[in-house]
């Protein structure tokens, strides 16, 4: 595997779930696993089906909610979508993504004089 | 952690929705997969190329799958229903594990819930069952040297209640017999409350007729009124609802019913009569059970709360100082508490759980024998094991497997236990019901029902025994299998026996005999009065109690022989009319009736051998002329008492068994015999011994000896037992019985006249409860032991299958192959049995198996011993015949 590809760290997947579903809004698994690989532009590789297990884990603790819809093509799929409770943890994990990477820009990239 | 709840919640909605979910999850897979489908084809890929992309970017599907489902369910308790689902089938499989296992923890088990129950609701840890009855007390004045209860002093009782703030309705109690008349009914003697008004208001229980008593009635001057039961007001007064206002006599004095309870109160103990208790500053209230001082804790107000404020206030200082001091002081305890025995608060806890801890250790020895066939088993299972070790099981793993499948063996018992807890329960408040100071109802918070407390103690209880018949052999199966295992799955050669496991076999055959003639002869001396009937017709005789009110004896040591002299022409002149109703033909009077004598340690004037004294348990009797006569007891030798007995002259009278046991089989008459004194009292008369009589029951182990009935009066109210040959209609005889006694003076009374076939019968009970029990955990130590044994041998030849293969194969004879493989067997019986009889001789002269109720049987123990040797030998027969059937070819084709 060459280095520059990295794994997604545990719990990272989590944020990137709530955070593409408080963007696009509703979506099915599949919606979520091509956002995901999309934005990642093939830096992360996200095997699709540990998307399913991540929602599994987020439906459990009340931060998104599934209900069955239609889908573009007219398709029958199970949507997800952020819940209050959802966004709220939303905003704590991306205050605390951006703190830890605030940290470690700095400690990759530190400023001469400072 | 509110998400940890929820994943948890969810957790459990997965498991129990399990294929609801699953066949969601599995379309919204087919979803996903045909959306992928579709872009694969937009793509420009071809149907195969693009369901082949869209199954790789999902990745393995049934990897998934298992993902998902540790994250939905509750995977440990999928482990756990397969560990079950295994342990039923191992319980099928090994039948008679299954059976003598499961009995033994069953027994144990429902003895150790039984004690648990009793102990649960006579040792005081329950409150009443009146509204908020945690917060009903009992005030007491406790003597802390002497650690007993001691009686209050009314003005105790009034300074208190006129005093305490952190106490509600305090009032007292205290029980009197009265005999009762209502109208035209024949008297009878009932047990009543003479309890203050604020009783009823403490209870909180309205009346279901007329009133309680009020404040007013307890004034000396007041017209004396009474509450009813319900019980009463049926029985009585056949539901009449205008009971108020009738009068019944109690004792001389004419009440009016002003109220009835309703059903099942029965407040302050189990009473079903309540007269107001009047003012009497001078008196004092009996301790409990027979009275007490009660109150309810003011709102806010806790135990110790109260206790400080009573220890501030204090008791009065008694009328007559004692010489050592005055060791009372007030204490506050929960309601139910006070009515146990004397006992601070603490101790009470401390003794139940010694008590429950030494009842749970019986779980040990059945226990340790159903680990040593799992061991046995467990090593047979090597195979299995291995497999699953080398397939990823962790050891622990097994070991949790293994300690389920025998957490369903002790769970089944435990579920037998619960069964049978109940009836046997029900048996025993029987019993208790029946002791005179409960007056034939037991205290009203007493309910035998099993309780989610002793539910919770049996669960527990299945717990440890599967802990202590599965761990140990998990562990040591698993530790020493496993590695050896792997290495032998290709091989087919077995792992050797070690040392603990001769040891644990040679413990269990050492068990097994050391317990097993004691065990009989205590389990016949028990039954043998059942199977085997008194000797004498014991249903034609009816028995009752002949006692004098308590309040009639007078309380000054000058009076008391007067009144012995004259309730002893009283008792006489009861004989005399019993004698002259037709249909009598004989009647006689005791202390005890023939099967109820008091045990009595005694010691003869001296020693058959070597000068000692013997000193021995006999049952004792006081006895009237007539006795030997009515049950037609004819003497041996000597003779039976007359006129010369009952004046001051010391006799006795023996029986054969007496002679065997006491005196040595040498001749008694003539000789002396006396109790022996308690350590710093004085020594009792000797008793001349006049004659030898057979057994009356024939059929119990203790020997008996009577003395002449009324050579003093030291004790002139305690009852006396009647007994009379009763004619063709014993229900006539009982009814004329309590006429005769109620008419000749009314401080006399007759209770519990019952056939004596019936007071036998009933004495019986726990005796065959007992018994049962013993034959039933015999047998089952005897299965265990065998089926040990049998494993064994089964496993030696298993291994040695290729061994024997060979040596038939170059031609040993079929008795050396024999000799052989039973060598370790015999080697490992023989040592348990010389173990075992060395345990059986000790135990046999630490237990007094006679006093126990036991029944000396001769040459048991040889008999014994004898018999697990057979059984062992047994056990080792059925595998050492397949042994010598070992076809060579097949034993060294396939190991």
């Amino acid at each position: 595997m060459p280095d520059s590809e990295s794994s997604i760290l545990q719990g990272t997947l989590d944020l990137m779930v709530l955070k593409t579903l408080e963007h696009l809004g509703p979506l099915h698994g599949y919606g979520i696993a091509l956002r995901i690989e999309q934005v990642g532009e093939r830096a992360l590789i996200v095997n699709q089906g540990t998307v399913y297990l991540c929602l599994v884990r987020l439906v459990q603790k009340k931060w998104i909610k599934a209900e069955w819809g239609v889908s573009d093509n007219n398709r029958k799929a199970k949507f997800y979508a952020l819940t209050k409770a959802g966004r709220k943890q939303l905003q704590a994990e991306t205050a605390n993504w951006e703190r830890i990477a605030g940290v470690m820009g700095r400690l990759l990239h530190p400023r001469t004089g400072s | 952690m509110l998400s940890f709840f929820y994943t948890f919640a969810a957790r459990i909605r997965g498991f129990l929705r399990k294929g609801e979910l699953e066949s969601d999850f599995d379309q919204e897979l087919a979803a996903h997969l045909r959306m992928a489908e579709e872009d694969g084809l937009r793509r420009g890929l071809t149907v195969e190329e693009a369901r082949r992309a869209a199954r790789v970017q999902l990745g393995g599907i049934t990897q998934l799958r298992e993902s998902w489902r540790e994250a939905w369910g509750l995977p440990w308790l999928d482990g756990f229903a397969l560990d079950v689902k295994l342990g039923l089938r191992m319980l099928r499989r090994s039948w008679g594990l299954t059976l003598a296992g499961g009995l033994a923890m069953t027994i144990v088990i429902t003895i150790a819930a039984v004690v648990f129950v009793f102990l649960d609701e006579f040792m005081g840890r329950t409150s009443p069952p009146l509204d908020e009855g945690e917060r009903v007390v009992a005030l007491q004045s406790w003597d802390a040297q002497a650690h007993r209860r001691r009686e209050m002093s009314r003005r105790d009782l009034e300074r208190w209640g006129a005093t305490l703030q952190s106490v509600q309705d305090l009032g007292g109690f205290q029980t009197v017999e009265c005999r009762l008349k209502v109208e035209s009914r024949p008297a009878e003697w009932v047990r009543v409350a003479e309890i203050t008004a604020s009783g009823f208001r403490l209870a909180r229980v309205q009346p279901l007729l007329g009133r309680w008593i009020a404040d007013a009635d307890e004034r000396l001057a007041a017209p004396p009124v009474v509450v009813i039961g319900y019980d009463v007001w049926q029985s009585r007064f056949a539901s009449d609802p205008a009971v108020i206002g009738q009068t019944v006599r109690l004792g001389e004095i004419l009440h009016t019913v002003v109220g009835v309870m309703p059903e099942r109160f029965a407040f302050p103990v189990n009473h079903r009569y309540w007269t107001p208790l009047r003012s009497d500053p001078s008196g004092s209230l009996k301790p409990a059970p027979q009275g007490a001082v009660f109150a309810r804790l003011a709102p806010g107000v806790s135990l110790d709360g109260a206790q400080a404020e009573l220890t501030t206030i204090g008791l009065l200082p008694p009328a007559t100082r004692p010489p050592s001091g005055d060791a009372r002081r007030p204490r506050v305890v929960p309601y139910t508490f006070a009515f146990t025995d004397d006992v601070e608060r603490g101790e009470l806890a401390w003794q139940q759980r010694i008590i429950l801890l030494l009842v749970s250790l019986l779980l040990v020895p059945p226990c340790l024998n159903i680990a040593i066939l799992i061991y046995a088993r467990t090593v047979t299972r090597q195979e299995e094991f291995a497999a699953r070790f080398a397939l990823g099981a962790s050891r622990s793993r097994i070991v949790v497997q293994l300690c389920v499948e025998v957490l369903v063996l002790s769970s089944a018992a435990g579920a037998m236990a619960l069964v049978l807890t109940r009836p046997i329960l029900t048996q025993i408040g029987e019993i208790i019901r029946r002791f005179p100071e409960l007056g034939g109802s037991l205290p009203f918070w007493v309910d035998f029902d099993f309780s989610w407390r002793a539910a919770l103690f049996v669960a527990g209880l299945t717990v440890v025994a599967a802990l202590i018949a599965g761990l140990a052999p998990a562990l040591q199966a698993t530790g020493r299998v496993l590695p050896t295992a792997l290495r032998s799955l290709g091989s087919r050669t077995g792992i050797p026996l070690g040392a603990t496991w001769t040891a644990l076999l040679v413990a269990q055959v050492a068990l097994a005999l050391a317990a097993l003639p004691s065990t009989i002869e205590l389990a016949w001396g028990h039954l043998r009065p059942a199977v085997l009937g008194p000797g004498f017709a014991a249903r034609e005789f009816l028995t009752a109690r002949l006692a004098v009110d308590p309040q009639s004896v007078p309380a000054a040591e000058a009076n008391l022989t007067a009144f012995a002299s004259r309730l002893r022409s009283l008792q006489a002149e009861v004989i005399r009319q019993i004698q002259a109703e037709a249909g009598t033909s004989a009647v006689t009077f005791a202390a005890s009736f023939p099967g109820a004598e008091p045990l009595m340690f005694v010691e003869m004037d001296e020693g058959v051998a070597g000068g000692r004294p013997v000193r021995r348990y006999v049952r004792t009797n006081q006895v009237d002329r007539a006795f030997f006569t009515v049950f037609d007891v004819p003497a041996l030798a000597g003779r039976t008492f007359d006129g010369r007995d009952f004046g001051s002259a010391a006799t006795a009278i023996v029986d054969q068994t007496f002679v065997r046991q006491v005196v040595g089989g040498d001749n008694a008459i003539g000789r002396r015999v006396r109790p022996v004194p308690a350590p710093g009292s004085e020594a009792g008369p000797w008793y001349e011994i006049v004659g030898i009589v057979p057994d009356r029951p024939a059929n119990t182990s203790q020997g008996r000896m009577y003395v002449p009935a009324m050579t003093g009066a030291r004790r002139p109210a305690s009852p006396i037992q009647l007994a009379l040959r009763a004619g063709p209609d014993p229900a006539a005889m009982s009814r004329r019985l309590q006429d005769i006694v109620t008419n000749l003076h009314p401080t006399l009374r007759l209770d519990d006249v019952r056939r004596l076939d019936e007071v036998l019968g009933e004495t019986q009970i726990s005796s065959n409860l007992t018994s049962y029990a013993l034959v039933i955990v015999t047998l089952s130590v005897l299965i265990l032991s065998a089926a040990g044994l049998y494993a064994l041998m089964s496993f030696t030849v298993t291994l040695r299958r290729r061994e024997i293969g060979i040596r038939t194969a170059l031609g040993a004879p079929p008795w050396r192959l024999l000799a052989s493989i039973f060598a370790r067997a015999l080697w490992q019986i023989a040592a348990g049995v010389v173990v075992g009889v060395t345990a059986a001789l000790v135990l046999h002269r630490w237990l007094n198996i006679e006093v126990e109720g036991g029944w000396h049987i001769p040459g048991i123990l040889p008999a014994a011993a004898i018999f697990i040797l057979t059984i062992g030998l047994l056990s080792a027969a059925g595998p050492a015949r397949r042994a010598v059937r070992v076809d060579p070819t097949e034993a060294l084709r396939n190991g």
